[in-house]
């Protein structure tokens, strides 16, 4: 299934989604770079990557991508059960996030839509802007399923009030995303190298208290685990 | 594990106490059904009988105490929706082919033990009651008024076993005998113990905990924190799903 193209795409100034409370970073798209409906084009340049106190993340240094787009919402379960009719949702709701879903499942997925799964740090950039924050809505908030011991997912649009400084949505709360990058960290156990692959953006918990993550957290997991709070989203180069 | 819900502090031991002041209201759903007494009401639980129990290797937790099963005239029933029910007796457990793994126990408590379990394979199990292609579900009975719920496909997942046996003995009272589920990357409170019945539907019902507290019915183990007995309960980070820490020794 290719992905259509918008009409909008030429010298648009995208500023994303109207939104009451984060500030959005305005937004140039160059001539004939072509945004796809539901994506977001980010606009290369520096962003500041980890955090000095996560000694499994970048520490906090500037990194420099080039312009990339990345899709708006988290993959829906409407949207991969085209791909793949028969796929278990265990309670499918068709704007919900694409769930129990493997690496390999969410990468052919990307793929077939002439896509591909974000790095991590361009997921990263997406979520957090270029400021370093520590939320993709910058101050404090607690989650609203604290007090409760499992999973809740939400539709992916449902969070204006949450969305990134560009405009992304679900960065940081609904499930957890495959990145194309495996999981490694310095001095990472040899016997563990290479086993896991990134996943980025959701909630954590211990007991009854659901807390976000913060954006620049490193979650790991086995490429073929399929869980209720594993999704993802697709991205693709900008040129 | 505690936690403010709507400024109550709720947690599975207070829930237990809050119902014993409902308990003039009527006998909490289901239980009392069989006749026998219902001790989660009650703080003078009789010493025999098994119980919650911290014990410092593997903590017990047990939603109604009870005596225990007797074996001889226990039996498990296995049907709904299929084709060829079937009611076995003990012995009858020891026909399945038998795997073992060392897997944890996570427990929504925070706490989380290791063991090695051997028991059969959910599949087999099918294969003998052959349900209806339309059974996506099963529900679990205990004979402490237990009950929990999966679905099919979760239980057909490599590491889930019907056990048997913990750490080459026969599984102890307090740990389910004489048949348990193990679903290592669900969290404790899904893996029933003392199993009487199993239950295939076409409708997914909900489990004990969920309808008794602020507890999914997935009961998935979420990315977080444990805290493993066998680490004097230092705090870990989990990345969700079966709990594996640095000196566990993966599959």
């Amino acid at each position: 299934m290719r992905w259509r193209r918008s009409l909008f795409a030429f010298l648009a100034v995208a500023v994303s989604c109207s939104n009451p409370s984060v500030e959005q970073i305005k937004v140039e798209v160059p001539p004939g770079v072509v945004v796809p409906e539901g994506m977001a084009y980010i606009p290369a340049g520096e962003f500041i990557m980890g955090h000095p106190d996560d000694p499994k993340t970048e520490r906090g240094k500037k990194v420099f991508l080039k312009a990339y787009l990345i899709d708006r919402y988290e993959t829906t379960q409407a949207r991969f059960r085209e791909f793949k009719p028969g796929h278990s949702f265990q309670g499918g709701k068709d704007k919900f996030p694409a769930s129990r879903v493997t690496f390999q499942e969410a990468e052919d997925y990307c793929r077939q839509a002439g896509k591909r799964l974000p790095a991590e740090a361009e997921w990263e950039k997406a979520a957090r802007g270029v400021d370093g924050r520590k939320w993709p809505w910058s101050g404090y908030i607690e989650s609203p399923n604290d007090g409760f011991s499992g999973f809740i997912p939400e539709e992916v649009d449902k969070r204006p009030e949450w969305v990134s400084p560009f405009g992304i949505y679900g960065m940081g709360y609904n499930v957890w995303e495959w990145v194309s990058d495996g999981y490694s960290y310095q001095d990472m156990p040899e016997k563990d190298k290479g086993k896991f692959k990134a996943v980025r953006g959701g909630p954590t918990q211990t007991h009854l208290t659901v807390k976000f993550t913060p954006a620049y957290f490193r979650n790991w997991m086995d490429p073929e685990a399929r869980y209720n709070f594993i999704g993802f989203r697709c991205a693709m180069d900008a040129e | 594990m505690k936690k403010s819900l709507d400024g109550i502090k709720f947690d599975r031991r207070r829930f237990l106490g809050m119902s014993s002041s409902l308990a003039v209201l009527g006998p909490l759903a289901p239980g009392r059904a069989w006749g026998k007494p219902d001790y989660r009401n009650d703080k003078n639980i009789p010493e025999s009988y098994i119980q919650n129990r911290d014990i410092p290797d593997f903590h017990i937790r047990s939603a109604n105490p009870f005596l225990g099963v007797d074996v001889a005239s226990w039996t498990l029933s296995v049907g709904g929706l299929a084709r060829k029910p079937l009611r076995m007796v003990y012995e009858d457990l020891f026909g399945f082919k038998t795997y073992s793994q060392v897997s944890r126990l996570k427990c929504v408590e925070c706490w989380s033990a290791k063991a090695k379990w051997e028991g059969f394979r959910f599949r087999e199990l099918m294969d003998r009651v052959q349900p209806d292609p339309s059974a996506k579900y099963v529900g679990f009975q205990s004979a402490d008024s237990y009950y929990e719920s999966y679905l099919v496909e979760e239980l057909l997942m490599p590491r889930v076993l019907m056990v048997l046996r913990m750490n080459d003995q026969p599984l102890s009272q307090e740990h389910g005998f004489p048949l348990r589920l193990i679903a290592p990357f669900k969290y404790g409170y899904k893996n029933a113990k003392y199993i009487t019945a199993i239950k295939f539907a076409d409708s997914r019902g909900r489990n004990y905990w969920a309808n008794n507290g602020p507890y999914s019915v997935d009961g998935t183990i979420q990315p977080g924190i444990d805290h493993p007995l066998d680490f004097g309960k230092k705090p870990l980070p989990i990345n969700g799903g079966e709990v594996f820490h640095p000196f566990d020794e993966r599959p």
